[in-house]
């Protein structure tokens, strides 16, 4: 009995420690740059779908659900093999799909922003990795 | 005649014994020793990191790594360094990264393992790759270990290793002066020692130490833990086009957008 409250402790330990060592392992550069507690949702058509390192990217002409003017925005995506490992597959978008997206915007008003999760037009929701942080709204 | 033969047949004999010595002394030594396979970063760093699947008996988690300790004024360059990044990050303006030029981490920071990695055992050879960057570094087994001032500066250095009973001791010397592990400058006579061993069927714990008389006023130390993953194939990580750039103006990192 002792012992198990002993591991399960531990065990709890060890899941907080993971969850505040996700921002600083992250080498390639921080989510500074974007918003850290905005987030809006976008809905359009890919235009681009780049399945590359350090970090994937979706270029959609999209749309905020707020209404506002069609703009051209480019999505950062966490790495393929992150992707990979959160249910992604490289084909899984492609040009002309229609896509939502909830992401946090850069914080500087250019037309970019960091994707949090994806929503395919059957419902299918993906998320981009811890490290990018989940959709707070829906 | 009669001579040769009797030569002959001790000579087939002293081989017989040769091979045998040479299988026993195999056995003894197994090319082996239970670390091959795939690893991911221990705790377990959340989805996409890793395979999400805690260990079935946890250990405790190694203590967070200490301040560099840098002898002045590197140490006071180190914390101006350190606030600065951290003012930039709040302000939303991250500071610049050798990431952002598709730079590798090299050693030691890609045995932090946050990508997976893959450990090959073979004769005389243990090779680990990190996916992140495609990063391989190749250990030789009881190889003459290595001067610094003959090694040629590598991102992974040079690294010679021995068992020592359970433990697989590695000594890393010739780590590029540009490879700034942590901000942390270093000499070229800085050397690396790691220190492997499995706590558990699942748990790997890697004891490092760094030591560099011309910059810390001791050995700086921490412990890394990987949890085995099998099955896991590491995938191509080819840094191919990096979006990040510096301003030119006000030295943080930016986005291309189009």
């Amino acid at each position: 009995m002792k012992l198990r409250r002993v591991s399960v402790r531990a065990a709890a330990i060890v899941i907080a420690l993971g969850v505040f060592s996700v921002s600083s392992v992250w080498a390639h550069h921080s989510f500074a740059a974007y918003e850290p507690s905005k987030q809006i949702k976008l809905s359009g058509v890919v235009t681009e779908f780049k399945w590359t390192n350090p970090h994937v990217y979706l270029q959609i002409d999209a749309q905020e659900s707020t209404g506002g003017e069609t703009k051209r925005w480019l999505i950062e995506c966490a790495s393929t093999s992150i992707l990979n490992r959160a249910g992604w597959r490289f084909n899984l978008v492609k040009t002309g799909d229609k896509i939502t997206v909830i992401v946090a915007p850069l914080r500087n008003g250019e037309p970019a922003a960091l994707l949090k999760q994806m929503i395919l037009p059957d419902g299918t929701k993906y998320g981009n990795g811890a490290a990018a942080g989940s959709a707070t709204i829906q | 005649m009669r001579l040769p033969m009797v030569i002959r047949a001790t000579l087939v004999t002293l081989l017989a014994l040769g091979a045998a010595a040479s299988t026993l002394l195999a056995q003894r030594t197994p090319v082996v020793r239970g670390i091959n396979g795939s690893w991911e970063a221990y705790p377990l760093r959340g989805e996409g990191f890793g395979s999400g699947v805690p260990p079935k008996t946890p250990v405790a988690a190694p203590q967070p790594l200490p301040e560099p300790p840098l002898k002045q004024p590197h140490l006071d360059q180190w914390r101006a360094t350190q606030a600065r990044n951290a003012e930039l990050t709040r302000k939303g303006l991250p500071p610049p990264s050798t990431g952002m030029a598709c730079i590798p981490e090299g050693m030691p920071g890609m045995m932090q393992v946050t990508f997976p990695m893959e450990i090959l055992e073979t004769p005389g050879q243990i090779t680990i790759i990190q996916e992140a960057f495609t990063q391989v570094r190749r250990i030789y087994l009881d190889a003459p270990p290595i001067a610094p001032q003959d090694a040629e500066p590598r991102f992974s250095g040079h690294s010679t290793g021995t068992w020592e009973g359970d433990t697989l001791v590695v000594q890393t010397v010739g780590v590029k002066e540009t490879v700034h592990f942590r901000n942390t400058p270093h000499s070229m006579n800085m050397r690396i020692t790691e220190r492997m061993r499995l706590l558990n069927d699942e748990i790997m714990q890697n004891q490092v130490t760094i030591d560099d008389p011309e910059y810390l006023t001791k050995p700086w130390t921490w412990t890394w833990m990987y949890k085995r993953w099998p099955g896991y194939k590491i995938q191509e990580y080819v840094c191919e086009d990096n979006r990040y750039f510096e301003d030119p103006s006000l030295k943080y990192q930016r986005l291309r957008v189009n």
